[in-house]
């Protein structure tokens, strides 16, 4: 079917070799997530508590009208809490269930376009204790990026 | 302003379509585009034109487009009206009958929203003249 | 500048899905006819139409892998409309699983970490296998005197329809009708239903020539096995003339279509109302059977059900600035400006009466037919009765019965459970029905149908009915009752054991049951919705279960309380009264605590505590006791503090909070905050079950 024209932009990139991720701040250290299922990224409004809910969950807050449940990324993948400042950010993610959850991290960074030769897939990592929730490590140069798998993260 | 009636059963055909008019400078004259989502909505609407241009899929349910295309040269109001027919690549039949029965142009999916904008510039630039 | 194939891409994925459950409804009906033994060559077309259409939006939105799949499939699907391929039950299993990897193929174009390659590969795979890819026949339509006018205007596609009725020696007439053009969708529905009876219709053609500019002739193309006569006896009316196009070598018929002179323009003179030849009249309308709702597709709006959520958002912060409008009213009259006040009284009797409107207006069009969940149901029923080898019959009534657009989002998953219930443990194994007498095929029942604000939903099978031994038997060893009052239980109590947590039945044989298909979620899920379920069944003869749910997620009137330091709202239908909290009236009975109203006992909730929510400030203050009631049960809530009653739209919380119990959904305070809202059922069967189950325990571990 060489006939049919790509116009997908994610689509090119894949075909490319890279992909973008979302870069962001947890307890000092840098991490991404594809960016792809990033609806929006926002500042913290206000966060309702949600009863003998999971730990990790902080509550639900309203995004336009739109019933978000907020959950704390630090607490996710069991990493230090800071107090969060006035640049922590809530992304909005869409999970597998098509449910727009809130991801709370410290600060947003950029977007990066990650080569498939600048990551490195977890599989090949060695030792220890790898997080499920983890893909890979990007290394965009210089950095050093811990890739998050997202559906995951929000699933569960 | 140019008055375009874009006729097509599949509503993301119409979307692209629509996104790819309005979007861009080559059409200088500024496009106001009707959607019909089928041949007989076509028809209750062609009374309202004239229309400068007709963009429509051949393949639909009920009344295709090459029968609208022959409606269209017969009726007076219309015949200043350009039309351009669009289809799947795969008839060159269909392209065959539709430049016969008057059409003014063709172009086959898959293409490219700059195809479509090109096409509809040409078409409608003679309007002006 | 936005690339227009990015801005159109939702569309493209929006339209693909309905295409998708389309073809899936298609093959249902297909596999359907395969059993009832009969066919509908318009089945297949339709299967292939849609796949056709996907082929050529997955190339113009760059889809390659949708594109190729469709491609190969469309092969298939043409091979089998030729009747090269026969369609059989294995077929039909290739093209359900074609519909699987489509929607794989779906989305993994949303996201590209998705990988759907493998799937297709496997897919096209098996097409090779059926063996498509069958050239196409020329056979001549020569043959019959057809206007060569009327060639020139078919599509190849229509050609091929024309082409593979007359290889099937089918007669081909011409009707010729005059419709309204305000009127057509419905008449020409008509029509084509009327039609099809007798055959097939390969296409429609203006003829241009029109009596006036409201009306319009057209030419339907028949390809039938009936004689002219029968056609014209069950087809004809003032505004139909049928004519047979002849083979060649008979008489020619007047079939030829004369140049048509041009439409008139509005400024010539029309002939007069009077002298019209054919007004609109579709014949006798006895014994014409409109089919369901026939919705004109040009009348209908996509609205994406976020749009209607902020509508239904801006009402509800209306209905709080209606509020604020009353109250001030109030306080103008108690100020003495009589005048003012009753005029600003007028306004909001006349606003609420708007908003009232409105609201019920959004309200209706969140409205969806169940038949949306249903078919997809019917998917599942094909697939787990092949997994399980038994024969399932699924009968679905009510399908047109409305009901909220996210109710029915939440509704898909419980009713699956409940589903497979009924098949994995409901109906018995093809020999074992046999031999009671059964029919080999198990039949499952879905009907749904309106009842004044509610939907009852019902799930019936012919199974064998539950086991309420073994049941009881489960729950005792699962500690959730005491053996020694498993006989105090009615029927009905031991029916409901199976809603309680943890009895699944894992030990049993058959996969499905490890997938957690617990009833228990189930239920909180309904409950979620505001709805209720019960259970019905006879041992050897079946089990029902129905589902009685609102409405709509309408706005309610909640009384808005203050417990621990937050917000919550009570659905007011709940409630029946509150009163200020008299803590020297409280007293203990066997752990509870309660207290006497009216001279009942009220057992008493100590909310904070419950939720765990702990506000310091409120220490010492003064408290209220709101008298929360569902059916005949009474729980008393002690909460801080009383705002007082509001309007609210109740959103029902994620999928990620499902395991949270208590809450019936959040709704807006207004400036962005958020409470949450109590599910009061939930919470009087957390409180008090829970002390009758520590009750229990108490008893069992004494004696």
């Amino acid at each position: 079917m060489a006939e049919i024209v790509a116009h997908s932009a994610a689509g090119m990139a894949r075909r490319r070799g890279t992909r973008d991720f979302l870069v962001f701040i947890l307890a000092g250290d840098l991490y991404a997530v594809g960016l792809t299922r990033i609806r929006e990224i926002l500042s913290p409004p206000p966060i309702t508590p949600v009863p003998r809910a999971k730990p990790a969950v902080i509550g639900v807050c309203s995004v336009r009208g739109l019933l978000v449940t907020v959950m704390d990324l630090r607490r996710r993948l069991h990493v230090e809490e800071q107090p969060l400042t006035r640049r922590a950010r809530i992304l909005l993610v869409e999970a597998q269930s098509g449910e727009v959850v809130g991801l709370m991290v410290d600060e947003v960074r950029h977007v990066a376009r990650l080569a498939d030769s600048e990551i490195e897939m977890a599989t090949s990592l060695l030792g220890g204790d790898v997080s499920e929730h983890v893909i890979g490590i990007g290394r965009p140069v210089g950095d050093v990026v811990v890739l998050l798998n997202l559906s995951t993260i929000v699933s569960a | 302003m140019s008055r375009i009636l874009l006729v097509e059963d599949s509503f993301s055909m119409r979307a692209f379509v629509r996104s790819a008019l309005e979007s861009g400078d080559t059409l200088f004259t500024g496009v106001e585009v009707v959607e019909a989502s089928s041949g007989f909505d076509a028809l209750r609407l062609l009374p309202r034109g004239p229309y400068d241009l007709v963009i429509t899929d051949i393949n639909m349910p009920d009344i295709n487009g090459l029968e609208l295309v022959r409606f269209i040269r017969k009726s007076d109001q219309h015949k200043n009206t350009k039309v351009l027919l669009i289809s799947t690549q795969s008839s060159d039949k269909d392209r065959e009958r539709g430049m016969s029965l008057g059409a003014d142009a063709y172009l086959a999916k898959p293409f490219s929203p700059e195809s479509l904008r090109e096409e509809a510039r040409l078409l409608l630039a003679r309007v002006t003249e | 500048m936005t690339d227009p194939t990015d801005k159109a891409r939702e569309e493209f994925f929006s339209e693909a899905q309905e295409i998708i459950e389309t073809l899936s409804k298609n093959l249902l009906a297909l596999d359907a006819s395969l059993r009832e033994e009969f066919s509908d060559p318009g089945l297949v077309n339709e299967a292939f139409r849609a796949v056709h259409t996907l082929k050529g939006l997955a190339g113009l939105f760059g889809a390659a892998s949708m594109g190729m799949l469709s491609h190969r499939l469309e092969d298939v699907l043409d091979a089998l409309r030729l009747g090269r391929i026969e369609l059989t039950p294995s077929i039909l299993d290739v093209l359900f699983q074609a519909v699987e990897v489509y929607g794989k193929v779906l989305a993994a174009e949303k996201d590209p970490d998705e990988d759907a390659a493998p799937l297709v590969e496997a897919m096209l795979a098996e097409f090779d296998r059926i063996g498509a890819g069958a050239t196409r026949d020329q056979s001549p339509t020569a043959e019959y005197d057809l206007d060569p006018g009327l060639l020139a205007v078919l599509t190849e596609y229509e050609e091929h329809r024309l082409r593979t009725n007359i290889e099937n020696k089918m007669r081909l007439y011409r009707l010729r009708v005059q419709f309204d053009l305000a009127t057509i969708d419905k008449a020409l529905e008509e029509m084509k239903e009327r039609a099809k009876r007798h055959g097939e219709i390969i296409t429609y053609l203006p003829t241009g020539e029109t009596a006036s500019v409201d009306s319009i002739e057209l030419d339907l193309l028949l390809a039938s096995q009936d004689d002219l006569a029968m056609l014209i006896g069950a087809l004809g009316a003032d505004n139909v003339v049928i004519e047979e196009i002849n083979r060649r070598n008979a008489t020619v018929m007047p079939g030829t279509i004369k140049p048509a002179p041009m439409l008139r323009s509005r400024a010539t003179s029309l002939p007069g109302k009077d002298e019209e030849l054919q007004p609109l009249r579709m014949g006798d309308d006895t014994g014409l059977e409109a089919s369901g709702s026939l919705k004109s597709l040009t009348q209908t709006v996509r609205v994406d059900i976020h749009k209607l959520d902020h509508l239904m958002n801006i009402v509800g912060e209306l209905a709080i600035v209606r509020g604020a409008l009353a109250s001030i009213s109030e306080r103008l009259r108690e100020e003495g400006e009589r005048q003012l006040g009753a005029e600003l009284q007028r306004l909001h009797r006349s606003f609420d009466r708007r908003l009232s409107e409105m609201q019920d207006g959004i309200l209706e069009v969140r409205m969806v037919p169940l038949g949306q969940v249903f078919d997809r149901l019917a998917r599942v029923v094909r697939q787990i009765s092949r997994e399980l080898s038994k024969e399932i019959r699924l009968v679905i009534t009510g399908a047109d019965t409305e009901i909220d657009k996210l109710i029915v989002e939440e509704l898909s998953d419980p009713l699956m459970h409940m589903i497979r219930n009924a098949i994995d443990h409901g109906i018995e194994s093809i020999q074992q029905r046999q031999e009671v007498g059964k029919p080999a095929a198990g039949t499952i029942a879905l009907n749904a149908f309106q009842k004044g604000n509610h939907v009852m939903i019902e799930i019936e099978d012919d199974g064998r009915g539950i086991d309420e031994q073994a049941l009881i038997e489960r729950a005792i060893k699962s500690r959730k009752i005491a053996s020694s009052d498993a006989k105090e239980l009615s029927r009905e109590e031991v029916l409901n054991l199976i809603f309680l947590p943890g009895l699944s039945t894992r030990e049993e044989a058959g996969d499905l049951s490890g997938r957690g298909v617990g009833m228990d979620i189930v239920k909180t899920n309904i409950s979620k919705l505001g709805g209720v379920i019960d259970v019905h069944s006879e041992a050897g003869i079946g089990t029902k279960m129905t589902i009685t749910l609102p409405i709509t997620l309408a706005i309610v009137s909640a009384l808005l309380i203050r417990v621990g330091g937050q917000v919550f709202a009570v659905p007011l239908s709940s409630v029946s009264e509150a009163l200020a909290f008299d803590a020297s009236g409280v007293h203990v009975v066997d752990g509870r605590e309660v207290m006497t109203l009216r001279g009942a006992t009220l057992p008493l909730c100590r909310l904070d505590r419950l939720l765990r929510v702990q506000d310091p400030a409120a220490a010492g203050m003064r408290r209220f006791v709101v008298v929360a009631s569902m059916g005949t049960r009474r729980l008393g809530l002690i909460v801080d503090h009383l705002y007082g009653q509001q309007d609210i739209v109740i959103k029902p919380l994620g999928r990620s909070l499902a395991d949270v119990r208590g809450f019936a959904g959040a709704t807006d305070l207004g400036d962005q905050h958020v409470g949450l809202v109590l599910d009061v059922g939930a919470l009087i069967e957390e409180v008090l079950t829970g002390s009758e189950l520590s009750r229990e325990r108490k008893m069992y571990a004494d004696g």
